[in-house]
C-alpha cells in the first residue's frame, strides 16, 4: 500500500477541495483592546484527507476551526477574508439560523476533554439521540435503533444497556467514543478533532486514533486534527499545516513537512523533538515567547526568535513560496536571492533521509 | 428507590425524636419559678409543690418524658400554662396555622415562579439589560432592610392602588400586599441562585459540544442548562416550607394578621413550656420533612446519586 511522494502529489492534484480559507482575519476585543488572533491565514482542505494543524498554544489553531463553525466567543468576529464551503462564504454568515445549516450537519467537532464534554445528568443514549433527531430526521424507536448502531460502530459493546447509562458510568476512553458517536450521528462532511487524545493515556490514544481512522474510511470523512502532539501528527496526518501567531506558515504533505521543513519555525519545532535529540546534550528549546497579538506585527512573526532571520524578515512579511505542488512555506529563505544559511544539525539529519524515494506511511 | 425512601424516612423520624427530646429535657433545666408565672411570689412552698406535682413536674425526668410521648401519641399537645393558661395548645394554634400557612404558600409560589423565571432570563440574556435590571433589584432587596420596603409597599399600595392597609380574612383584595411583601425577598434569592447555577452550567464544556452538534441555542438552554441548574434549586425548595410555617413576625404585625409570627419567641420568653414543646415539635417536623422531600427529589433527578449503597459516605 506504500506510495512514493510523487504518487501522493499526483493524487492530491486530482482531489476535490472541500473547504477553502482565504486571507482570513479573526479579531477579538479584550479589555477594550483589539487582538488579532488569525492574521490573513489561507488554507485549502481536500475531501477525504486527514489534515493536522499544529502549533503552540495560542497560535490560533482552535480559533481557526471555530471561525468556520460559528462558534467564536461573543467577543470575537471575522474581520475580513473568506471561508468557502460548497460555494457558500461562511465568513459572511451573521445569524444563528445560517450556522444551523452548517454546525453538526456539515461540520462536526469533538473536543479535548471527554470527561467534561458530556452532560453528566442525561443518559448517554439521549445525548446521541439528540444529534440523530437533528440531522437524520429519525424519531422515537427508529432514532433509538440508529443510536445503537452508532454505538456499535464506535466500539461500544452492549449498546442497549449502554444507551441508558450516564456518563459517570463510562471511563475516559469510552466517553471519548461517545463524543465521537455524537459527532458521527450528525453525519458530517468534515470532522474537526480539537486535541482528541490529549486528555487520554497513551494506550487509549492509539485506540481512539484507530477508531477515527476507521470511521473516516467508513463515511468518507474529511478530518481536521488540531494538536501539538507531533507523535499524533506522524501517526494520522496526510497533510500538515503549521501555525504560528495566527498564520499558517508552512503546509505540505506530512512527509514533506517532517523530512524537508522549510520555515525556520517548523525546523525549530522539529529540532525540539526528543527523538532527534543527542544523548548527553540538552534538549533543544525555542527561545523567547510568541509575539503579542495586540500589536501589529511587521515582517515575519517568527523573526525575533529566529537565529536564521534575515534583515528582510523584520520588514516585509514573506509570501508563500512553492516548494512542490503540495508544499509551500512563508519564509524569505526560499527566495532565490536569499543567502545560504547553516541549518540546525537535527534538520540536516532529517533532510539526509529525504528524497523522492522516501516511502509514505513508513 | 423504596428502600432508600424507607431508610431516609426512618432517619427523619429518629432526628425528630432527638430534637424533641433534647428540647424537652432542656426545658426541664429551667428555673422552677418560671412554671408558676406571676403567682410565684404569693404562694407558700406547700402550694408550689402541690401545683408542680399536679403538673407532673416533680416526677423523675424519664417518667415525664414517657408521659409526654404517651400524650403525644394520643394527639394531645398539652395545655398552655402562661400564654393562655389552661387552654389546650391545639386550640391556640388551630386558628393561627391556616393564616400563616396560606400566606406562606402563596408567597412561596409567587417567589418560586417569578424568582426562577427572572433567574432564567437573566442567565439567558447575561449582561444584557434585563440582567442588569435584575441585579439592581437583587442588590436593593438584599441591601435595604426589609422593614423599609415593607412600609413603602404598604404606604404606596394604599395611596396609589387603593389597596386595603390591613388584613381581612374575608376580603381577598387585602391579601395582596402582605403576600407580595413576603415574596419580594424570595424572588430576589431564587433569581440570584438560579442565574448563578445557570451561568455555571453555561460555561461548561458539554454546552460547547451540544452547540457543536447543531442544537439551537434555545434548545440547549432548555434541555441542558435549565435542567441541570434546577437540581440544586429543587433540593432547597421543600426545606423552605419551614419559613412558610413560622410566619413572618414583621409582616403579620404590620398588617395585623392573626398568624403564628413570633409565637415561638413569646412562648420561650414567658417560659410556657408545653407551648414551646408543641411549636418545636411542629416546626422541626416540617423542616425535617422538607429536607426529606428535598433529598428524595434530588435522588430522583440526579442519576449520579446512588441510592442506598453509598448513604454512609455522604
Amino acid at each position: 500500500m506504500s506510495k512514493t511522494i510523487e504518487q501522493l502529489r499526483q493524487e492530491y492534484g486530482t482531489r476535490e477541495k472541500i473547504l477553502t480559507i482565504e486571507d482570513l482575519v479573526v479579531k477579538f476585543s479584550l479589555r477594550g483592546e483589539e487582538l488579532t488572533a488569525i492574521r490573513q491565514a489561507s488554507l485549502d482542505v481536500y475531501k477525504g484527507e486527514s489534515l493536522c494543524i499544529v502549533g503552540e498554544s495560542g497560535s490560533g489553531k482552535s480559533v481557526l476551526t471555530k471561525s468556520f463553525m460559528g462558534m467564536l466567543d461573543n467577543n470575537g468576529w471575522i474581520d475580513s477574508g473568506s471561508v468557502l464551503y460548497k460555494e457558500e462564504d461562511l465568513a459572511a454568515y451573521r445569524f444563528e439560523r445560517q450556522w444551523m445549516q452548517i454546525r453538526g450537519k456539515e461540520i462536526a467537532m469533538i473536543f479535548q476533554d471527554p470527561m467534561t464534554s458530556l452532560n453528566p445528568l442525561r443518559s448517554v443514549g439521549s445525548q446521541i439521540k439528540e444529534a440523530v433527531e437533528l440531522h437524520q430526521d429519525l424519531r422515537g424507536e427508529a432514532a433509538r435503533e440508529a443510536v445503537y448502531e452508532i454505538l456499535e460502530n464506535v466500539g461500544i459493546a452492549d449498546p442497549v444497556r449502554r444507551y441508558r447509562q450516564y456518563p459517570f458510568e463510562f471511563s475516559g476512553g469510552m466517553r471519548q467514543r461517545v463524543v465521537i458517536a455524537i459527532a458521527m450521528a450528525c453525519k458530517p462532511q468534515i470532522l474537526v478533532c480539537d486535541e482528541p487524545t490529549t486528555a487520554l493515556d497513551v494506550t487509549i490514544q492509539a485506540q481512539i486514533l484507530q477508531l477515527l481512522d476507521k470511521l473516516q474510511k467508513m463515511y468518507d470523512l474529511t478530518v481536521i486534527y488540531i494538536t501539538h502532539d507531533l507523535g499524533v501528527v506522524a501517526h494520522v496526518a496526510d497533510r500538515v499545516a503549521v501555525m504560528y501567531a495566527g498564520d499558517i506558515i508552512e503546509v505540505g504533505l506530512s512527509e514533506e513537512v517532517f523530512y524537508n521543513p522549510q520555515h525556520p519555525y517548523t525546523m525549530n519545532l522539529l529540532s525540539s523533538l526528543p527523538q532527534l535529540g543527542e544523548k548527553g546534550k540538552d534538549l533543544y528549546a525555542i527561545k523567547g515567547t510568541p509575539p503579542n497579538l495586540f500589536k501589529e506585527i511587521h515582517g515575519d512573526a517568527f523573526a525575533p526568535r529566529n537565529s536564521l532571520a534575515l534583515k528582510v524578515d523584520f520588514v516585509h512579511r514573506p509570501p508563500y513560496f512553492t516548494v512542490s505542488p503540495t508544499h509551500k512555506a512563508k519564509t524569505w529563505l526560499l527566495d532565490p536571492r536569499a543567502p545560504k544559511v547553516e541549518l540546525p544539525s537535527a534538520i540536516k539529519q532529517l533532510r539526509s533521509k529525504w528524497g523522492d524515494d522516501i516511502v509514505a506511511g513508513s | 428507590m423504596l428502600k432508600y425512601c424507607t431508610k431516609r424516612f426512618l432517619q427523619s423520624l429518629v432526628t425528630l425524636f432527638i430534637v424533641v427530646t433534647v428540647v424537652f429535657v432542656l426545658m426541664r433545666f429551667m428555673p422552677i419559678e418560671g412554671f408558676l408565672g406571676p403567682r410565684y411570689d404569693k404562694m407558700d412552698p406547700g402550694q408550689r409543690d402541690a401545683i408542680l406535682k399536679a403538673m407532673g413536674l416533680l416526677d423523675p425526668i424519664h417518667i415525664q418524658l414517657k408521659n409526654f410521648y404517651i400524650q403525644l401519641l394520643h394527639g394531645d399537645l398539652g395545655e398552655s400554662i402562661i400564654y393562655r393558661p389552661h387552654v389546650p395548645i391545639v386550640e391556640i394554634l388551630g386558628p393561627k396555622i391556616p393564616y400563616s400557612l396560606f400566606l406562606g404558600w402563596a408567597s412561596m409560589t409567587l417567589s418560586l415562579f417569578f424568582g426562577l423565571s427572572l433567574g432564567v432570563f437573566m442567565a439567558r440574556f447575561k449582561s444584557g439589560f434585563l440582567d442588569k435590571l435584575g441585579t439592581v433589584y437583587i442588590v436593593i432587596i438584599n441591601a435595604v432592610p426589609s422593614a423599609v420596603y415593607y412600609l413603602f409597599l404598604q404606604l404606596y399600595g394604599k395611596n396609589l392602588l387603593k389597596l386595603p392597609m390591613l388584613f381581612d380574612a374575608d376580603r381577598p383584595i387585602s391579601w395582596i400586599l402582605p403576600i407580595i411583601s413576603m415574596a419580594l425577598g424570595g424572588i430576589a434569592g431564587n433569581a440570584m441562585w438560579m442565574r448563578r447555577y445557570m451561568v455555571d452550567e453555561l460555561n461548561k464544556d458539554y454546552i460547547r459540544l451540544a452547540r457543536a452538534k447543531g442544537m439551537r441555542k434555545s434548545a440547549v438552554m432548555f434541555k441542558h442548562v435549565m435542567r441541570n441548574a434546577i437540581i440544586p434549586m429543587v433540593q432547597g425548595i421543600p426545606a423552605s416550607i419551614l419559613l412558610v410555617m413560622v410566619g413572618s413576625l414583621y409582616i403579620e404585625s404590620l398588617y395585623s394578621i392573626p398568624g403564628m409570627g413570633g409565637l415561638l419567641i413569646q412562648a420561650i420568653q414567658r417560659q410556657d413550656t408545653p407551648l414551646v414543646q408543641a411549636l418545636v415539635l411542629i416546626f422541626s417536623a416540617f423542616s425535617i420533612f422538607g429536607l426529606f422531600v428535598g433529598d428524595l427529589l434530588m435522588a430522583m433527578l440526579d442519576p449520579r446519586i446512588k441510592l442506598g449503597s453509598k448513604e454512609g459516605s455522604r
